[in-house]
């Protein structure tokens, strides 16, 4: 598959997955508990909630930030965003065999990320230190990372790297797109490796703006239930190793899987509801499908957007099948934000760590806390457990408040270097 | 040879339309009548009050009447950051003449850059929910506080559905976007892609400035902007918002619609600065630079012209003049160098504007001079003391950041659809 102008014989590969959420802190519990089902959509104890519709959310827990970031990198006037995200894609490199990272790697090496809140939890301290002392004591410093660039900033100086550097910002698919834009940079050579994925976190300024919207559930999230009541918002830094796959044979990487294709659209709709129609999330879809040149009998699975709000999970389920027809009925679908909640900014790429853990294990992870079937969202939603699989492809979606859409593939590697699950 | 010669036209990335809200004036009449005279937006600041500040400049947007360029149906949701991007959008459009219609819609994107969003309303939602509490929150604030929220309206505005994001990263929040933006034109994802950057000025954005002490007069003296001038003493905050359109070469040829100049290449890097440093070292400068030219198929002495980034700062100005006496060092004929920052002031995304001068440059043959230099800190070809006539075939456009980030782009020439050397 050729389009125009593009030389898609690059093939793309993921060596190396680092994830902090609130299921897990690493990708070997990660892909333990995705199996299992467990749900980490608990009461928050990040911050009091007494005084919001509700109290729950998925919450990394147990993060001591230097359990795992070793003391040569200093910590000072990191955000919390900047240290899962480090503490990440330390965990990425390690897992693809390049930590200590060699120097020769530097230079072409870039950096591409989904961001959301950054600093805001820390600017909410600072925001509270200036109604207490006035602007002439409040210390400003604090806000020197209060905004979401600042964690590839600290990625790259603090592994030296020379390479392109980027944050996206389309809110609940800018992980995804991350992804998708750093694999392009490979492929078109401007950088010969990539540290890609997203990071968000738990902060009340975020909170609170969904509450105040009336999209969470006071309870947990139940994605595609007749009686859902809303999200749940979660936290989570998600980084992946990417590089071509003729670099990592010849350095003896262990492959995971690799990006097929992406898409992104725009639902030119309305700012936070998706449109009725589903045409955005359709073409989306589609664009992803064209890129990597697949069809939809190729696809084995679909990692839902599935936030679990009224609107999205049935304008979901029209166009799944508006894309796949009837084979929309055939190929499983889960939403496992019921298990790590909605991590926004990161969770494209939260979520392509997942996809390529059910590729490499072989497993559909499964849609919890699902109890009443919507006769509107009608497909195999994988309600009873996950299920073993041998898994080809998976197409995740991310869509988005401002109707932003992005649809990722991900694909089983089965040559030389291959991962056995 | 030039090997975008050897490009066919799908391939070649054309500036076919120009749209702006600057301090400069709004739209191209006014905004190139201003540059090009040498005219300098920089005044005492007029929506807030400065009188607790060390600074009291700015470069303001005035005289912008929005419902003279948004519809009313969506005038009533959108925030001023909104407002100014589909503003110029609707200019850029026009000036391409460009119709959405049923049948392109799906295939026109926009891709955005902004450093800091909607930092008015932001802090507005904040200062209710941490002095009054949750419950008082405005959930009508909720979708203007996400970055990705300006190209969202603006694509509901406009009516395109295509591919749709927002970049940020500081200072090279723009030239990020612009260069993601060709590569998606390349590669043909979309047939037309709206692209640059937009930042607003509001008082707390202001007043973090000048805490970090980014902001003119940092060590005493006389408050102005004077980019690569001996006696600069920081920055001066600007904000606006400009907009170019992308398509390739044979989508122009097709509509008959003759382009500005072309995007010929693109580079991007990283270095080691502190978080919140400018670089002090040419290294990144050198390295970004160079990949640009790589990637254009161009060498150091086809450049005529360089935008430069320097913004007045004591240490970005002397390090980028350094970097360029290094790149062009031993050319018989040094490129003409320029920088906006003195007229516009620094907006951080303010690489949208800078592009949208560049091509009119292209167009009228002409430079428009450093406002504010009168002691150049190295000799350099300085722009200076007026306008200067000059065929120009290749540019380049420079974006720096603090933190460490680079972004450059080529600009060349196609006058008569054809690339010049």
């Amino acid at each position: 598959m050729t389009i125009k102008g593009f030389n898609l014989k690059k093939r793309i590969v993921i060596t190396g997955l680092g994830t902090f959420n609130a299921i897990a802190n690493n990708v070997a519990d990660f892909a333990v508990a995705l199996q299992a089902g467990v749900c980490g959509i608990k009461k928050l104890e990040l911050f009091d909630t007494a005084e919001f519709r509700s109290q729950t959310g998925g919450q990394i827990k147990n993060f001591i930030p230097r359990d795992y970031i070793p003391l040569e990198f200093p910590l000072k006037r990191m955000s919390r965003a900047d240290m899962i995200s480090f503490a990440a894609t330390l965990e990425a490199l390690r897992d693809a065999g390049l930590y200590p990272l060699p120097d020769s790697l530097k230079e072409e090496m870039g950096v591409a990320i989904g961001g959301g809140s950054g600093g805001l939890l820390e600017a909410e301290s600072f925001y509270m230190e200036l109604l207490k002392k006035g602007t002439e004591r409040a210390r400003f410093s604090k806000l020197s990372t209060i905004y979401c660039a600042s964690s590839a900033d600290r990625i790259s100086s603090g592994l030296g790297l020379s390479g392109p550097k980027t944050t996206f910002m389309t809110a609940c698919s800018a992980g995804a797109t991350a992804l998708g834009y750093a694999r392009d940079l490979i492929v078109s050579g401007q950088a010969s490796m990539m540290m890609a994925g997203g990071v968000e976190p738990m902060c009340r300024i975020t909170y609170a703006a969904f509450n105040a919207l009336k999209s969470v559930d006071p309870d947990v999230c139940r994605p595609f239930d007749k009686n859902r009541a809303g999200l749940s918002l979660g936290e989570a830094a998600a980084i992946m190793v990417l590089e071509p796959l003729d670099a990592a044979i010849e350095r003896g990487a262990r492959i995971y899987g690799e990006i097929l294709g992406y898409g992104v659209t725009c639902d030119s709709f309305h700012m936070t509801a998706p449109d009725e129609k589903a045409s955005g999330a359709v073409r989306s879809m589609q664009a992803a499908l064209k890129d990597s040149g697949l069809t939809i009998d190729d696809i084995d699975y679909i990692n839902a957007h599935g936030t679990a709000t009224p609107v999205n999970d049935v304008t979901e389920t029209k166009a799944i099948k508006e894309v796949f027809g009837k084979r929309a009925y055939l190929v499983p679908v889960s939403s496992t934000k019921s298990m790590h909640a909605h991590t926004l900014g990161a969770a494209g790429a939260l979520e392509g760590i997942v996809s390529m853990l059910a590729i490499l294990h072989g497993f559909i992870p499964p849609t919890i806390n699902h109890q009443e079937s919507d006769p509107e969202c009608d497909l195999d939603f994988v309600t009873t457990g996950s299920r073993k699989a041998n898994l080809r492809t998976v197409l995740s979606n991310s869509f988005a408040f401002g109707g932003n859409n992005t649809t990722v593939i991900f694909g089983k590697y089965e040559g030389e270097g291959a991962r056995h699950g | 040879m030039d090997k975008n010669r050897q490009m066919d036209n799908a391939k070649r990335v054309v500036v076919t339309g120009i749209g702006m809200v600057t301090p400069l004036g709004i739209g191209k009449e006014e905004f190139g009548r201003k540059l090009f005279a040498g005219d300098c937006a920089i005044d005492t600041i007029k929506t807030f009050d400065t009188s607790s500040f060390p600074s009291h400049l700015g470069a303001e947007v005035t005289n912008f009447t929005p419902r003279d360029f948004i519809s009313v149906k969506n005038l009533r949701r959108m925030d001023k950051i909104a407002l100014m991007t589909a503003a110029s959008a609707r200019l850029a459009l026009e000036d391409a003449g460009m119709k959405i219609t049923d049948e392109n819609r799906d295939r026109v994107g926009i891709i955005l850059g902004t450093a800091f969003g909607a930092t008015d309303v932001t802090v507005q939602f904040a200062g209710t929910l941490l002095t009054e509490g949750p419950a008082f929150v405005n959930p009508i604030l909720v979708p203007n506080t996400v970055m990705n929220a300006p190209a969202g309206h603006t694509s509901i505005e406009l009516g395109f559905r295509g591919v749709n994001t927002t970049v940020t990263h500081f200072a090279v929040s723009a030239e990020t976007a612009i260069a993601y933006a060709a590569a998606e034109i390349r590669r043909g994802t979309a047939d037309f892609i709206l692209t640059g950057g937009v930042d607003i000025l509001s008082k707390f954005y202001y007043e973090a400035q000048t805490k970090f002490h980014g902001l003119s007069p940092q060590n005493g003296g006389p408050e102005a902007c004077r980019p690569f001038d001996l006696d600069r003493n920081g920055a001066v905050a600007g904000e606006g918002c400009g907009i170019i359109c992308l398509e390739s070469m044979q989508s122009a040829m097709a509509r008959g619609h003759k382009p500005y100049c072309e995007i010929k290449g693109t580079g991007m890097g990283s270095s080691l600065t502190t978080p919140t440093g400018w670089p002090e070292n040419t290294d990144g400068i050198r390295r970004t630079f160079s990949r640009a030219l790589k990637n254009a198929g161009s060498d150091a002495a086809s450049i005529q012209t360089v935008f430069a980034a320097a913004n007045g700062g004591k240490v970005l100005d002397a390090t980028e003049a350094q970097a360029y006496e290094e790149i062009f060092a031993g050319l018989e004929k040094k490129p003409l160098i320029t920088s906006l920052k003195g007229a516009i002031g620094e907006s951080f995304s303010g690489g949208g504007i800078r592009a949208c001068a560049l091509a009119l440059s292209m167009e009228k043959n002409m430079l428009p001079p450093v406002v504010g230099l009168t002691k150049p800190l190295r000799p350099l070809a300085f722009v200076a003391g007026g306008k200067k006539d000059i065929e120009i075939n290749n540019a380049a456009l420079a974006g720096i950041s603090f933190g460490g980030t680079y972004a450059y782009l080529i600009f060349g020439n196609c006058r008569n659809g054809e690339a010049k050397n």
